[in-house]
């Protein structure tokens, strides 16, 4: 049963971020309209410290670390934002629960944007992140990687670069519903299926998305760094994906563990009913508690 | 002892511990799971329950029947070493005796139960109690793993250990899944499952799917109107508030633009084509009643 909490952010986010998203509005329109919203979005509590000293080369990034004694496991979160914007609070405190359920120190990395800086920039900074996560004496089996939506798009590919590179692979990765294929998609499946029913995202504006990601280089969208539905799985870590069966991004997760369970790796995919995009982040619903239980349940299942 | 023999006994301690780091992620396995079924369980209760009954006889047979066990050895010792956490580690092992009751009678009363007796009241009161033992328990395991676990090889000495150490031999069930589909074949299946589903706990009340598209699509439609008139607002408001006589309400007036006045790709300012229409007919109409009929 859906929560009326859920029902009215499905609402919600059809009447604001979706028509933001039907609408061609500016880059600098979407980024200043999502700062009006974060207001809404609570601080991190105090038991939890936020230490922003430890900057990347490019791009700002923060430890989270729970006052209640962490275990040596540590969270990498890439946020979400269609890879030009970002819920910059409502990604903080959604890393500062998952941390605290799961004990683990939480990494979150501001990963530079589009269009002022186009692929491979983002995806360059996770690389940096996850390298001096490592060079800090983090053993790779006690790392995961995170992200909500393009964040569990760069997660991937960061996990596809990670093995190419031979650079030591992290226990898991934790993917919200990632944003997986950035070719036109197929003319059938979810987002066809999906395009009235999913509360948040809309693809009418899809082209200017990827025209602004890739700058120049569209011929990209079949990398599979860029749509990582399109890489090669074999060796990766054991994956655990959440999406909604109203969501346009519903196929792209499920290619995915298709993918992976095809050449062995352990995958998993949850399939939540009418929930909104980034539900997980929506701290007022309960069914973002029990989401995030279940991914500290991976967490510890994997990272014991 | 020699410096051989102390090593042993650290090694032994590092993998008592290790098994116990083990046990809870076999734990939280088995706690995701039976959150996964939970809610389903009013709607498909002949699926479910055999899965949810051997989830409860695989937490009453290992975990409370072995891993607890192993636990309340070593904070027995921790007590023994640090008097002020005497109140935290009753309140634990407390917790334990409690979970394995709950366990217990939940056990029984799912093996007991029709799959009709599950769709009504009564399933709906189990499934209230399962969500609250699964609270419980995952609340507990936090609180073992953040007090104690990170605290244990540091404060108790090769004697300790020599105590709590003591190989039963007993392995995790989910370490390996061979094992598991011999004594629980249902979960062992359960967990070969390549997707799972999380709600839709209850029948949807009947609005058909054409319906329900209608609904969604005049809300997109009356969500954009709303967003073209806070964009009209917009445009115009910072204009007229700056009004302050009329010399700055001629500068208004006159700085008025058809894309200033745009909603819906349309000047609000400019007649609709309906208005045009219908005013034409009736000015033809009065000018030549006759031709015009």
């Amino acid at each position: 049963m859906v929560s009326w909490q859920t029902r009215t952010a499905n609402l919600l986010g059809r009447l604001t971020i979706r028509q933001a998203l039907k609408r061609e509005l500016s880059v600098t329109d979407m980024r200043k309209q999502i700062l009006r919203m974060e207001r809404f979005f609570p601080d991190v509590a105090d038991d939890i410290h936020i230490d922003t000293e430890l900057r990347l080369t490019h791009c700002d990034a923060e430890w989270l670390t729970p006052a209640s004694g962490p275990t040596e496991r540590v969270i990498l979160h890439l946020p979400g934002g269609a890879f030009m914007t970002r819920f910059q609070r409502a990604e903080r405190f959604f890393l500062a629960r998952l941390c605290r359920a799961a004990h683990a120190r939480g990494r979150l990395v501001f990963y530079r944007l589009a269009p002022e800086d186009p692929y491979p920039a983002g995806l360059d900074d996770c690389l940096e992140a996850y390298q001096q996560i490592l060079d800090s004496g983090v053993a790779p089996e006690h790392l995961f990687i995170s992200g909500i939506s393009a964040g569990g798009c760069l997660a991937l590919a960061l996990l596809l670069k990670l093995r190419d590179r031979r650079i030591p692979l992290p226990a898991g990765a934790l993917l919200m519903s990632p944003a997986a294929d950035f070719t036109d998609g197929p003319e059938e499946g979810s987002r066809v299926d999906n395009a009235r029913l999913d509360a948040v995202l809309s693809l009418e504006n899809g082209d200017q998305i990827r025209r602004l990601y890739l700058g120049e280089r569209t011929e990209l969208i079949t990398h599979p760094y860029v749509s990582p539905v399109l890489g090669d799985y074999a060796g990766l870590p054991p994956m655990f994906f959440q999406v909604s069966n109203s969501e346009i991004l519903l196929d792209d997760s499920r290619c995915c563990v298709e993918r992976a369970r095809a050449v062995g790796v352990p995958a998993e995919i949850e399939i939540w009913d009418r929930m909104p995009h980034g539900w997980q982040a929506l701290s007022f619903t309960p069914e973002s508690g029990r989401a995030i239980n279940r991914l500290a349940d991976f967490i510890r299942e994997h990272c014991p | 002892m020699t410096s051989k023999a102390a090593t042993g006994n650290q090694a032994s301690a590092a993998a008592f511990m290790q098994r116990l780091r083990h046990d809870h992620a076999g734990l939280s396995r088995m706690l995701r799971a039976i959150d996964g079924m939970v809610d389903r369980l009013a709607t498909q209760p002949g699926a479910l329950q055999p899965v949810l009954v051997e989830a409860f006889a695989y937490l009453l047979h290992y975990q409370h029947g072995y891993h607890h066990p192993r636990e309340d050895r070593l904070f027995e010792r921790i007590r023994g070493k640090q008097p002020a956490l005497a109140d935290i580690l009753a309140r634990l092992a407390e917790e334990h005796r409690a979970g394995q009751g709950e366990a217990a009678r939940l056990a029984e009363d799912l093996a007991a139960a029709t799959p009709d007796q599950l769709r009504g009241k009564k399933g709906e009161r189990v499934v209230t109690r399962i969500q609250r033992y699964l609270r419980h328990a995952r609340l507990h395991m936090r609180n073992e793993e953040a007090v104690f676990y990170a605290r244990a090889e540091k404060i108790l000495n090769r004697a300790d250990w020599a105590e709590i150490v003591d190989d039963d031999g007993f392995q995790d069930p989910l370490a390996d899944m061979d094992a598991l589909a011999e004594e629980y074949p249902e979960l062992a299946a359960h967990f070969d499952l390549p997707a799972r589903y999380l709600g839709q706990s209850r029948k949807r009340i009947g609005v058909s799917r054409m319906a329900r598209h209608q609904i969604l699509e005049l809300t997109d439609l009356y969500g954009g109107l709303m967003h073209e008139g806070f964009d009209l607002t917009r445009r115009n408001a910072n204009r007229l508030l700056a009004v302050r006589g009329p010399l700055d309400l001629l500068r208004a007036a006159t700085s008025i633009t058809s894309d200033s006045l745009r909603f819906v790709g349309q000047c609000v300012a400019r007649p609709s084509r309906w208005a045009i229409n219908t005013g034409s007919d009736l000015l033809l109409a009065r000018i030549k009643p006759a031709q015009h009929e």
